[in-house]
């Protein structure tokens, strides 16, 4: 039975869930009501379940299948940060597409929820669970527009794929549980042998697909260039997080029970899986012209430089500092993210919604000379791009940063190698949407103003990657400190 | 073996003996058997009824939601019926746990039900 403990180490959790309760029941009955009070309850529930994560004890749930400890209280933290975020700029998106509607905010919450029980999981049967729940609302979130062709196909998809790898996901837990008689992550300990290694593979790629790492990727780009804009920014930066936070877990457990494990054949899968991850996304984001799509492969490339934090954190030398690398780029990638889609999503054109004759809707000739016409919006993307880079003084930079010092402690020189080169690589296709900004005569029509909630949210976000660039010491600081208690 | 999968055993006998039997029946009904077949048995069976219209039609949405609906009280039901037995067991705790479930399935139908997708008469 749940003691008033359990309860209060779920309370993150609960919130959300209760938020999502409260938006369903507020559309129906308060329909004749004003509009945009939705997007207000949803930042309130995520601000809520945010200051509710330093007050929930340290503690086992669930009988050992998940656990409320520092590293769960960072993810949730970045879920909320990345739902209030969105949420500001699905108001300011979806009200001038006349879309405005409980549902989305209740979808979104669903979704935000599962992220943050994913975050807590230690057991493969939880995980699947938490999985499914962020799944199922991100796919309903990718279809929420429903006119046009685009926000259908990505869904139907996403969807498809996305259940396909969960069905991997699952098999590979049946065999898990198969070889240890149970589904904790904990019972790997002592463990081995091919069935093992077989449900290990599998449930690898359940998750390399739920983060978009190369080869599970394909679905990315044509799931966030249909999907409504709010939406992508929500599923690229809390999916992501969520994702890698149990593979985090999964992998620190695997290295901590099994002998075959280390750094053998983990590593060099996860060292393939990394390298590919950088070096395809980064070549496919090369030749695009449509933003949105270009910050999709930006996405798959942002998982091979998180796999090599992985990576480190599997290698007992660099094991916390591998771990709270990983964590500080999961903050940075969230809100430098949702920034650039919040500034890509005021440049949109404003139709109902992006179908498929307005393929040119987020080309990057959109962004010629936007420096000349809107200096301070043209000054956040470009903090954005930087950061995504990985240029000082960013977050960006310092993610990248502690990521391949991570992996340079683990002595995994070829891994560092690749992220440097790639990351060069990756300066290209970012800086050409600053070129665009900044060098280029403006061709497109004025572009519209943004709304003053999305204004709101890219400035916080252009001001949290500015300031934890110049001053990364807090965040490293509290990621180290999540792991202390983990 | 595992030991935690040997208690599996008897299932995988019984699975095995089912798929047995259930070819053993099929095959000896196939090959004993008579075969006469005329325009009566080998239409459709459709509730005794001469068949009209194609197998495929398209029909209403709501019957899909309303299946929906049903397949979720469904399972809420099955989870219902272990629970009851044990309840003297687990006491008032199991019952808030189970009121807390309940409640939220409810949050759901009011939406449902206020949204009109149950209303039949709407169109």
């Amino acid at each position: 039975m749940p003691s008033g403990q359990d309860i209060a180490a779920l309370l993150p959790f609960l919130l959300l869930v209760l938020g999502a309760l409260v938006l369903m029941l507020s559309e129906v009955f308060l329909r004749s009501g004003g509009r945009g009070y939705q997007s207000g309850l949803t930042i309130a529930f995520a601000a809520a379940a945010a200051l509710a994560v330093p007050f929930a004890p340290q503690q086992v749930l669930f009988g050992g299948q998940a656990v409320s400890d520092g590293f769960a209280g960072f993810v949730t933290m970045v879920v909320c940060a990345g739902l209030a975020l969105s949420a500001l700029l699905g108001r300011g998106w979806l009200e001038t597409r006349n879309m405005e509607r409980g549902e989305y905010y209740a979808l979104a919450l669903f979704g935000a929820s599962g992220m943050v029980l994913l975050g807590m999981a230690t057991d493969l049967l939880l995980a699947f669970i938490a999985i499914e729940v962020m799944s199922l609302a991100v796919y309903s979130l990718a279809a929420y527009p429903r006119r046009g062709q685009r926000p259908p196909e990505a869904a139907f998809k996403y969807f498809i794929l996305g259940s396909f790898a969960s069905a991997i996901l699952l098999y590979g837990s049946a065999l898990y549980y198969g070889a240890t008689g149970s589904t904790l992550l904990s019972a790997m300990r002592g463990g081995g042998g091919a069935l093992l290694a077989a449900g290990l593979s599998l449930i690898l790629v359940g998750l390399a697909f739920k983060v978009a790492a190369v080869p599970f990727h394909a679905w990315t780009p044509d799931v966030y260039e249909g999907a409504p804009t709010p939406a992508t920014a929500f599923m690229a930066a809390g999916v992501k997080a969520a994702a890698f936070a149990f593979l985090t877990r999964g992998v620190l457990a695997m290295v901590a029970g099994t002998p075959f494990a280390v750094g053998n054949e983990l590593g060099g899968v996860l060292g393939l899986l990394a390298v590919l991850t950088m070096v395809v996304g980064n070549l496919f984001a090369l030749p695009q012209r449509n933003v949105k799509r270009m910050l999709a492969y930006s996405s798959i490339a942002q998982a091979g430089y998180l796999l090599v934090g992985v990576i480190a954190a599997s290698r007992p030398e660099s094991r916390a500092q591998g771990t709270s690398a990983v964590l500080v780029y999961l903050a940075a990638y969230a809100v430098t993210v949702i920034g650039a889609f919040s500034v890509l999503a005021v440049m949109e054109k404003r139709e109902p919604t992006p179908d498929a004759g307005s393929a040119d809707a987020w080309d990057v000739s959109r962004f010629a000379g936007l420096a000349s016409r809107r200096p301070w919006l043209a000054f956040a993307m470009a903090i954005f791009m930087l950061s995504l880079a990985g240029v000082p003084p960013t977050a960006g930079f310092v993610a990248k940063l502690s990521v391949f010092q991570a992996a340079a402690g683990a002595k995994a020189w070829g891994l560092v190698v690749v992220g440097v080169l790639t990351s060069i690589m990756g300066v290209y296709y970012y800086l050409r949407v600053v070129v665009a900004m900044y060098m280029q005569p403006a061709e497109m029509e004025e572009p519209a103003a943004a709304p003053p909630t999305v204004a709101i949210a890219i400035a916080v976000a252009a001001l949290l990657v500015v300031v934890v660039g110049f001053s990364p010491e807090p965040l490293t600081a509290w990621a180290r400190a999540a792991l202390l208690r983990m | 073996m595992n030991p935690a999968l040997q208690s599996y055993f008897p299932l995988a006998v019984v699975i095995v003996l089912a798929v047995i039997l259930g070819l053993t029946l099929l095959g000896l009904a196939n090959l004993l058997g008579p075969r006469r077949p005329n325009e009566a048995k080998s239409s459709p069976f459709e509730f005794g009824s001469r068949p009209s219209g194609l197998g495929r039609d398209r029909f209403d949405v709501k019957f899909y939601l309303l299946a929906l609906l049903f397949v979720v009280f469904d399972v809420e039901a099955v989870f219902m019926y272990p629970w009851a037995v044990s309840l003297g067991d687990l006491g008032w705790p199991s019952f808030v746990v189970m009121a807390v479930f309940g409640a939220t399935l409810v949050v759901g139908l009011v939406y449902v039900w206020k949204k009109g997708a149950i209303d039949w008469s709407r169109e």
